[in-house]
């Protein structure tokens, strides 16, 4: 029991700091704890934890995502544009996912056999996705889709919004891929030791590749839950999602070193930034003072986890 | 262990000090007005601010204001609303980041049965009646008109013909386009007037210098520049200060922001099209006051826009 009390410490830490958020707002505020405001707080963290999910795949193996933001409005207005053209709706949906993941894959080969360094290759690229978006769209948002699209963001099953449900499924799917197929195994240890990994005969190029472009077509899918919920896809959209991002996988105890780090925690991770959102916006603080009070969190939250790593060596 | 505990104090403390910093908000009675705003990160919809602020206390109302980080991120601003329809405001009065994008939240309010002023920029009404919204009244002046007017004075200023330069807001942002399209539809009617370059500077001061300064060394003798809004506008005249030509071009800005005017003083800055965003926050809350009350408010409430030149521009606030 202590054994295993220690082994998921870092979880436990940040899932304590959410609950501790959770308990100060619902003394402060009557409108926290609702089951409609709770609803409302996933359905938000939604976008911001289905991009965190590639990211933290990403991190793991080392690297790093710019582009996410950036991919996910390419992805965005590609998509809308083939709906616009009466493109079956699924075909439509692939497309999005297929453009997220085609970017993705080009920042994967940079990497790994054009040998950039992850942050230079991906911040080129947040820079070519999102000129591809304005070229694209002239930079005009194209909006209005027919009601079987928006029922992506907008439709509930069981009382439970369908962005929740989508992240939700995304989380899941996740959690198995990094913990019991191979691939996952391969992301832990490309981020731990890459020379050793190449050495014990993983083919880390393909391997980093897939990470990227897996990245990339969750950056379409988030694509596909923003485009449905405002009805509408914006060029300009996503802009600093992947600090978001980023801020979601770091707290959620993923280290930016890479080699380690949980699913779980990343979700954690987008659900304290989205709870804090959501409750500074209940209690009516000044914009100024919530995006101190975020950055502080983040800051607080990696101590926190340092505090607990040092405790556990 | 102690250290998280520790931690954990601080984090409490911290927010226990930002919720008290929402001041008095035990006056249950008092009915509730949310502002929402693009952002505060501009000087405009900061005075925004300041005139709703001036009166809402005066008109008996709760006043809370919430804006977005960035100007453009319309999901933050959704996401706002969202929060605010679960503590019930009685009125969101609301400046669009998207004039489409922003309609699904506003169908929520509705859903919440709780009244949507709009306020500076408008929304799409087709798309809106077509998802089932409706909003109570629309505050502002017209961007349309305002780059209309930037036109005719530049028109007048170069005797009907010359080169002429833009730098645009962000693309596909509705406020930008509609200035725009205005100063466009002016210059129909001086045909002698000949758009050489018309490029983005993305709303930011350090982008104006560049891309004019750009524009300057493919084009030295462009003789006037419209820009979208003051920010930009700002950075182009430094860099008209640099390549020496101060009295050569005629820089007209939008929004008439304090630094702005002090450049109109100094005689860098030709013009700036004002609208009065004080003005704005006021009707805001005016017109809420008066829907609580159950009275019927006009469906396009305009305000004033107008042109601020040397003649006009007054002395410096203190």
């Amino acid at each position: 029991m202590k054994a295993f009390l220690l082994h998921n410490m870092r979880q436990f830490g940040t899932l304590i700091g959410l609950l501790v958020l959770c308990i100060v707002l619902w003394i402060l505020t009557p409108h926290f704890l609702t089951v409609a405001n709770l609803l409302n707080i996933t359905q938000q963290t939604s976008i911001n934890a289905v991009i965190a999910v590639g990211m933290t795949f990403v991190i793991i193996t080392a690297g790093i995502d710019l582009s996410v933001g950036s991919i996910m409005a390419f992805a965005g207005v590609v998509l809308a544009s083939a709906i616009e053209a009466g493109v079956p709706v699924p075909i439509a949906l692939l497309i999005g996912l297929g453009v997220g993941m085609a970017c993705g894959l080009i920042n994967g080969v940079l990497i790994s056999w054009g040998k950039l360094p992850p942050f230079i290759s991906t911040l080129g690229m947040m820079s070519v996705a999102r000129g591809a978006a304005l070229l694209y769209t002239q930079g005009r948002p194209i909006s209005g889709f027919s009601g079987d699209f928006r029922f992506l963001a907008s439709g509930e099953i069981l009382g439970i919004p369908n962005p929740v449900i989508i992240m939700i499924a995304v989380y899941l799917i996740a959690h198995f891929v990094l913990t019991r197929t191979k691939l996952g195994r391969y992301t832990y240890a490309i981020g731990g030791n890459e020379e050793a990994s190449i050495l014990s005969g993983i083919n880390v190029r393909y391997y980093k590749t897939i990470v990227y472009g897996l990245c990339g077509m969750l950056s379409g899918l988030a694509a596909i839950i923003l485009t449905a919920r405002l009805n509408s896809a914006q060029p300009i959209a996503g802009i600093m999602y992947e600090l978001d991002a980023i801020a979601a996988t770091v707290i959620g105890g993923t280290s930016l070193m890479g080699g380690e780090g949980r699913i779980g925690g990343t979700l954690i991770g987008a659900l304290i930034m989205g709870v804090l959102r959501n409750g500074l916006n209940l209690l009516g603080v000044s914009s100024f003072i919530q995006q101190t009070v975020i950055g502080s969190v983040i800051i607080i939250a990696v101590l926190i986890d340092m505090a607990l790593k040092k405790q556990k060596s | 262990m102690r250290q998280v505990l520790y931690i954990c104090l601080i984090l409490v403390t911290m927010l226990a000090a930002a919720g008290c910093q929402r001041g008095e908000k035990n006056s249950e009675s008092r009915p509730t007005v949310a502002l929402v705003m693009k952002t505060l990160n501009n000087p405009f919809f900061i005075d925004m601010q300041a005139g709703a602020e001036s009166i809402a206390d005066s008109m008996g109302i709760n006043l809370l204001v919430q804006a977005a980080e960035r100007e453009i991120d319309v999901e933050k601003q959704m996401q706002i609303i969202e929060n605010l329809i679960q503590i019930k405001v009685d009125v969101i009065c609301l400046t669009p980041s998207g004039a489409r994008e922003i309609i699904p939240a506003i169908v929520k309010a509705n859903k919440a049965d709780i009244p949507v002023i709009i306020v500076d920029s408008r929304i799409d009404s087709a798309l809106l009646a077509e998802a089932g919204g409706r909003i109570e009244s629309f505050i502002g002046s017209d961007n349309f008109d305002g780059g209309r007017i930037a036109g005719e004075y530049i028109i007048s200023k170069l005797s009907g013909a010359g080169h002429v330069a833009i730098l645009e807001g962000i693309p596909g942002h509705e406020t930008g386009d509609m200035r725009l399209a205005g100063f466009h539809k002016a210059l129909e009617s001086a045909p002698g007037i000949r758009v050489l370059s018309s490029q983005t500077a993305n709303w930011e001061r350090d982008q104006g210098f560049n891309v004019f300064q750009n524009m300057l060394q493919s084009y030295p003798d462009i003789r006037a520049l419209f820009s979208c809004n003051d920010m930009m506008a700002l950075g182009a005249i430094e860099a008209i200060a640099a390549a020496g030509k101060t009295d050569d071009i005629i820089v007209v800005g939008f929004d008439a922001v304090e630094d702005a005017r002090e450049a109109i003083r100094q005689g860098t800055l030709a013009a700036s099209v004002a609208q009065h965003p004080f003005e704005m926050g006021k009707l805001a809350i005016i017109s809420a006051r008066s829907l609580i009350d159950g009275r019927d408010i006009p469906a396009f409430l305009p305000v004033k826009i107008d042109l601020i030149t040397v003649s006009n521009v007054g002395p410096a606030r203190q």
